[in-house]
């Protein structure tokens, strides 16, 4: 086993990232099986769908882990953006290029305010975090009245933003969050942001010994996720099409889940861009098939807690060993 | 400005300020000052119903802030009383409804499934060292799902006030001929009671105090840090089970599976503005349920005033990050 | 003094690669306060680890009250009535002072604890100890000697017949030594038999009626207080043969320029009014005993913790540090005493390590320019001689010395001409200690100036160029390095 873990290609591919692509396929089948058919396109295209927002959510919160944080509001975020952007283009009669940029902006917003919060006030990430999931839930309602947002449907005028997750049936969404997640890894790995946020995460005290701002770098972590939480807004509602107030803190779980099984760790410092979006792909799949299997869709919220309990203690047990 | 401080210190040393605390103090004034507000902006406030609603809204959230204020002096947290409060009463309240069970017996069931949970939680705390956040993180997903599916995804009615087994609903409000008394007020003082007693006068207290200020020292000076840090969650998944019995008799007909995420947030935002330190080792069971006042009267009061559920939110958000950051600031002195 | 109460003979400990114990000796009679002395590291610590049952014993015997005992964690120690009191408080902040006494052990009336029993008997502990503390009031709000007074009640309580106290005075104001002493003597009174470690020469010859001496891990004597002078004391404490070349006089020359000048830095309890003069191509040595303010010196010369007072000037120009940042603005690089906190960030490569003071030079367009960062690590890696399979090595899989090399690479990348040492050869074995001696010599040739914190005399005596020596937050020597002795400089370490 250890001969095989040192392969070298398997070393270049990482070993866990090997093991979640099997773990997906057996999935795969499990759920064909136990359904009793092979999940066609139509599963897929499903699976597909909540990829594409989910991905984006994952991505983001894999920087504010690897810095050893946590981030609540995500979700909420994206909704809150989808809320305001829709009413911004269906009251106000914004262009729909602007009110694509303002989905952006509107999380990049909250992802300053949760930096401020965290990284300049010293406010504990988890409950911080939190508490802007309410301010996102709220501000998002207000904005609208609590109406839900109506975005064009599909063929209707002003519709090609539903071009950025399906066109004619070709999945643009996949392509665009793999272009995003490339650009995420080459941050996270070759640019000086990345470099900070994951030594950060791995030791905060010696990076500021170094001379390095670290509040500006930890902060930057929650702007970058909140920017992620903004474009995920684009392909949310680009999916949904009627967003409703109130709703989002179920993705922060979901997105939460897909870091920790793709070998980001709760602790910090180590951060993966390829694990989070095959873990991304898994709990799709898990959504779909659980229906598959004619079971109630709840029980995805215990899989994903077994799942993000198992993922930690067994990363609290590794770095023990370490130690 | 020099006289002006001391004259503000030497009103926090004095005896009578001291014995009942700084802080108390402050949070009872912010409660009788957010009443007075709300009385002044909307006449229909100064009403004996609104005082009824207050306390009802005041019930579950009072019995998910005791817990988690055990939680919180320990040095942990509890994410999961507001979706455990619902999975709780849904399985009570199912077994009532669809089993024909008797209702004492759905309520015990409902707090049994509150220890359990609270065992659970203490668990994968106190042995398994995870950190108390994203234990009850899980614990939160796992009542969420586990609700739903108990019951099927349906709604739950706990038997109505005229139905028989209704007298559970009496045991907080007691509606005679158009009177409404509130009487589970008394319920929650005598658990305030109760729980200070048990904070400050046995050893279960003592060492969840000892545990959550220093938990080396209070290893080497022989405490069982395990069982006693556990205990702390199992006391909270006690009153998680109560809050789900007050929910299910106040404040709602039937219990809704799905809901109670964020409601953990008003328990938690309670007994932070109550003065329980988010680092453990402080905190006090009035206290707590002085901040949940607060939260009460906002969610009661806000509607008075024109500003809807969605602002509560907001509002909500913006107190509880105000509290933490005190909270902060207070710890960074002695620090 | 009365009968023997505990003897220590012939206790022998080994760690892998240190001998820390060699066969030492120690009695304690009943009613005497014996003194146990030593240098930093000379294993007084490690010997009191072993009778309480921290750390079990390689060999020898411990006889207390007539027969030979082996306690297995300081729980049956206490049980026996042997209790220490830490230098490091073991409080319960958010409890009360008669909570904390009787922790683990409550009184109870009628299922509940029994609070006013458990005030009753703490006062009647402080009035047998003749101390004014009040029961009921929060540990937390008491000072630090008050908190003392409290774990000595703590051990009272317990029975105790032997009281050890790790350098109990370190923390406290006059007063309050006072107060100590005068309940030390009570206790000896009493027939208690009392263990006083501490490095204070002048207390040693007012509480103590013996003293134990130790040296690298060995038993060097013990003398009657009241016969031996403070030099005495002193001369067996540092005794030793020193066997590499102490430098004889400075390598700087006359006319180098100053390059760091510190006045009058004042923070907290342990930097008061620190001043001294770095010259260009200097090693100046920090000298002084464990607590004496050098570390808390030099973060705040490095604006890691902030100071309250104090101007610096670097090439006579007055500058303002703040915060790391600003020290590294100006050059200044700090190597820490606890390298794996403060030093490395142990999960990340020695590239990552090296260039983490300097990355903004390695960024070329948005990208981090590998090439160019490994280059460069790759160079100091040869300079430094470390050894490491690759750049990309985690440092987690270095050793010790070689760690070390990876945070001194970091400071040269970033071009630092300020280097302060803290202990920089602390848990390193001997080859990389003698690297890192020959690396900081060509440095200092080089023109770098370096401050090398160190609390190993023959380290200060064969690096520095000048030395301070600190105590107690205060500068209480500097002395030219043909001028310096062992004894000196154990004289200015324990000048109070």
């Amino acid at each position: 086993m250890e001969n095989f873990k040192n392969l070298p290609i398997i070393k270049k591919l990482g070993f866990n990232r090997i093991i979640l692509v099997c773990v997906l396929i057996l999935m795969y089948f499990l759920f064909s099986l136990g359904s009793g058919r092979m999940l066609g396109s139509g599963d897929i295209k499903n699976a597909l769908n909540m990829v594409d927002y989910l991905g984006f959510l994952a991505l983001g919160v894999t920087f504010v882990i690897a810095t050893g944080g946590i981030d609540f509001s995500i979700g909420p975020v994206m909704v809150c953006a989808g809320l305001i952007a829709g009413r911004l283009l269906v009251t106000f009669g914004w262009p729909l290029w602007l009110v694509l940029i303002m989905c952006v902006v509107v999380g990049a917003l909250f992802g300053v305010v949760n930096g401020i919060l965290v990284a300049y006030m010293g406010l504990p990430s988890f409950i911080s975090s939190m508490a802007s999931m309410m301010l996102a839930k709220g501000v998002g309602s207000v904005f609208t009245h609590v109406q839900n947002s109506n975005w064009p449907a599909s063929g209707a005028e002003n519709s090609w933003y539903k071009y950025l997750v399906t066109y004619n049936g070709f999945p643009t969404g996949l392509v665009f969050l793999l272009v995003v997640a490339v650009i995420c890894a080459i941050l996270l790995n070759k640019t000086k942001v990345g470099r900070y946020i994951l030594c950060i995460g791995s030791n905060r005290e010696a990076v500021r010994l170094s001379g390095v701002d670290t509040r500006k770098w930890e902060a930057l972590a929650y702007v970058i996720c909140g920017t992620l939480a903004g474009i995920a807004a684009i392909t949310y509602v680009g999916v949904i099409t009627q967003v409703q107030p109130g709703l989002g803190d179920e993705f922060n779980n979901n997105a939460i889940a897909s870091c920790v099984m793709g070998g980001t760790s709760m602790a910090g410092g180590v951060a993966s861009i390829g694990g989070t979006i095959i873990g991304v792909l898994i709990i799709s799949l898990l959504r779909v098939g659980i229906q598959a299997m004619g079971f109630r869709p709840d029980y995805q919220y215990i899989i994903t807690g077994i799942i993000v309990a198992l993922a930690v203690f067994a990363d609290i047990r590794s770095s023990r060993r370490k130690k | 400005m020099q006289i002006q401080g001391n004259e503000k210190r030497g009103f926090a040393n004095n005896p009578i300020v001291k014995a009942i605390g700084l802080q108390r103090i402050v949070v009872v004034l912010a409660v009788i000052l957010e009443a007075l507000l709300f009385s002044v902006l909307s006449p229909a406030f100064r009403q004996y119903a609104t005082v009824v609603s207050i306390l009802d809204y005041s019930y579950y959230i009072s019995f998910m802030a005791i817990g988690v204020t055990f939680c919180l002096i320990s040095g942990g947290n509890d994410l999961s009383v507001g979706t455990g409060m619902i999975c709780y009463a849904l399985a009570g309240g199912y077994l009532v409804q669809h089993m024909g069970w008797p209702v004492w017996g759905g309520m015990l069931v409902t707090i049994a499934f509150g220890l359990c949970f609270g065992v659970l939680n203490g668990a994968m705390v106190a042995i398994m060292n995870l950190p108390p956040f994203i234990a009850t993180l899980c614990t939160m997903l796992i009542t969420r799902g586990l609700g739903s599916i108990l019951t099927g995804g349906m709604a739950v009615s706990w038997p109505s006030r005229s139905a028989n087994g209704g007298w559970f609903r009496s045991m907080f409000k007691i509606i005679n001929s158009g009177k409404i008394v509130p009487v589970g007020f008394i319920i929650v003082l005598f658990f305030i009671i109760l729980m200070t007693l048990v904070l400050n006068k046995t050893k279960v207290g003592r060492y969840i105090i000892a545990i959550g200020s220093n938990k080396e020292a209070a290893r080497l000076s022989g405490v069982n840090v395990i069982k006693y840090q556990m205990m702390a969650y199992i006391i909270s998944g006690f009153f998680a089970g109560l809050a789900g019995i007050a929910y299910a008799a106040t404040f709602s007909s039937s219990v809704a599976p799905g809901t109670g995420a964020g409601l953990e947030l008003d328990a938690i935002g309670g007994a932070i503005i109550g003065g329980t330190s988010m680092t453990g080792g402080s905190g006090s069971v009035i206290g707590t349920l002085l901040g949940v006042f607060v939260m009460s009267l906002l969610k009661t009061g806000l509607p008075y005033v024109g500003l809807q559920a969605n602002w509560q939110q907001i509002i909500t958000g913006l107190v509880l990050i105000v509290a933490i950051y005190i909270d902060v600031l207070k710890n960074r002195k002695t620090a | 003094m009365g009968e023997v109460i505990l003897t220590m003979k012939g206790i022998d400990k080994s760690f892998p690669g240190v001998h820390a114990l060699d066969h030492v000796d120690l009695e304690v009679r009943k009613g005497e306060v014996h003194a146990l002395m030593g240098e930093n590291g000379a294993g007084k610590s490690t010997l009191m680890k072993v009778l309480t049952g921290i750390y079990t014993k390689d060999s020898g015997t411990i006889t207390y009250e007539g027969r030979e005992v082996e306690f297995h964690n300081p729980k049956e120690a206490q049980e026996a009535g042997i209790v220490i009191v830490h230098q490091e408080l073991n409080m319960m902040n958010h409890l009360t002072v008669a909570q904390n006494i009787f922790i683990g052990r409550e009184f109870m009336k009628g299922g509940l604890i029994d609070d006013q029993k458990m005030n009753e008997e703490s006062r009647k502990l402080f009035s047998q100890l003749g101390i004014d503390i009040d029961p009921s009031e929060k540990m937390g709000n008491l000072t630090v000697g008050k908190q003392q007074m409290c774990e000595i009640a703590k051990a009272i309580s317990h029975e105790a017949k032997v009281i050890i106290f790790d350098e109990p005075s370190a923390a406290l104001t006059e007063a309050e030594i006072e107060e100590l002493f005068k309940i030390i003597r009570d206790l000896r009174a009493k027939q208690l038999g009392i263990v006083y470690i501490s490095h204070r020469m002048d207390e040693i010859k007012v509480i103590t009626d013996r003293v134990t001496v130790m040296r690298d891990g060995g038993y060097v004597g013990t003398l009657i207080t009241e016969e031996c002078t403070k030099d005495d004391i002193i001369n067996m404490m540092v005794g030793r043969v020193i066997y590499e070349d102490p430098k004889t006089h400075s390598a700087v020359p006359e006319n180098a320029p100053v390059v760091l000048k510190v006045e009058h830095l004042n923070a907290g309890k342990m930097v008061r009014d620190v001043s001294f003069e770095l010259r260009k191509g200097e090693i100046l040595g920090f000298s002084g005993l464990m607590g004496a303010g050098r570390t808390e010196t030099a973060r705040a010369l490095f604006g890691a913790d902030p100071k309250e007072s104090g101007d610096i000037y670097i090439n006579g120009k007055k500058v303002e540090i703040h915060s790391p940042q600003d020290a590294v603005k100006n050059g200044i690089g700090y190597l820490s005493e606890d390298r794996k906190r403060y030093g490395i960030v142990v999960g990340k490569t020695v590239a990552e390590n090296s260039t983490m003071a300097s990355l903004t030079d390695f960024v070329k367009g948005l990208f981090i320019d590998k090439k160019k960062e490994n280059d460069a690590t790759k160079k100091y890696i040869d300079r430094l001689k470390t050894k490491t399979p690759s750049v990309d090595q985690l440092v987690v899989n270095l050793s010790g010395g070689n760690q070390q090399k990876v945070v001194v690479a970091k400071w040269l990348v970033k071009n630092c001409d300020i280097l302060i040492f803290d202990e920089p050869t602390r848990g390193i074995d001997v080859g990389a200690k003698s690297e890192i001696y020959h690396l900081m010599n060509e440095l200092a040739a080089e023109g770098k100036s370096i401050i090398m914190i160190s609390s190993e005399m023959t380290e200060i005596l064969r690096m520095s160029d000048r030395i301070v020596v600190m105590c107690e937050g205060r500068k209480t020597a500097e002395i030219d390095i043909a001028e310096a002795t062992q004894e000196k400089i154990m004289h200015a370490a324990t000048l109070r």
